[in-house]
């Protein structure tokens, strides 16, 4: 993927970030109750709704967050070969991330007798 | 771009890590670069916590409560006040990048008459109504937050 590219969708989660984490914080905190009390956690971690705002939080965070880290580094005038690794591990570290911040939220969604 | 269009290799970045914190007598956005990295930072830093302790949901009830008892302190109240300043900034500022890198806000090509002004400090007023929104923004939130802390 060309860099013009991989900065467009940088562009584009942060537009994402702002407003489904805006909508989660003006949801969640301006609701009536403690958004953190485990009835409130519970009843939001049942709902389809939130869960598909949680994954792409997660998915446009963690693009926006590791694109930001490489942008970092590259900075920094490295050899080709190092601009290889890292864009791996960037990849990698990205997929792992995602694999275990989405594994909490589906976990509760398909078992919520374990959460209520 | 002169360089890479001959095939020659991009010049480097000599100063490296330190160049982020000082090269030289800087403009003002150029701290707003410094400062969207460090908010850059700490955002990281929060939502690796947050995912952490997200973690916590899989222990149970008894598991949460726990960890909001610890969370509920007036050092983590304060760290979400920096959390969401934090975020203020680095949103905002970054809306202000995107304008310009897309060329929206640069407006049309001028002459170069003397004294030279680029086209970054020609568009500084949208920089100031930026920086005067995140000082509101930051103090409204700041006053919420107050309020929560002592009501």
């Amino acid at each position: 993927m060309r860099e013009s590219h991989l900065k467009l969708l940088q562009y584009i989660t942060a537009i994402g970030i702002f407003f489904l984490v805006g909508l989660h914080l003006i949801i969640s905190h301006l609701s009536s109750g403690e958004p953190t009390d485990w009835t409130s956690v519970s009843q939001r971690a049942a709902s389809s709704g939130w869960l598909a705002i949680y994954i792409l939080i997660l998915l446009f965070g963690i693009y926006h967050g590791m694109h930001g880290i490489r942008g970092l580094i590259l900075e920094l005038s490295l050899p080709n070969k190092a601009v290889k690794v890292l864009n791996w591990a960037i990849v990698f570290i990205g997929l792992a991330v995602f694999g275990y911040a989405v594994y909490i939220p589906i976990h509760q969604f398909m078992a919520p007798w374990q959460i209520s | 771009m002169e360089a890479a269009s001959k095939g020659k290799a991009p010049l480097q970045n000599r100063l490296g890590i330190k160049g982020w914190a000082w090269a030289g007598r800087y403009k003002m956005e150029r701290y707003l670069y410094t400062l969207h990295r460090i908010t850059g930072f700490g955002l990281l830093l929060y939502i690796s916590i947050h995912l952490i302790a997200n973690g916590f949901r899989l222990g149970g009830e008894a598991s949460w409560t726990d960890l909001m008892s610890v969370m509920g302190n007036s050092g983590f109240k304060i760290g979400e006040y920096l959390v969401m300043a934090a975020f203020i900034i680095h949103a905002l500022n970054g809306g202000r990048l995107m304008l310009q890198h897309l060329g929206f806000t640069l407006g049309k090509p001028k002459p170069p008459v003397y004294p030279y002004v680029d086209s970054m400090r020609r568009r500084r007023p949208l920089t100031w109504i930026m920086l005067a929104v995140i000082a509101a923004l930051a103090l409204y939130v700041l006053i919420e937050f107050i309020l929560e802390v002592t009501g």
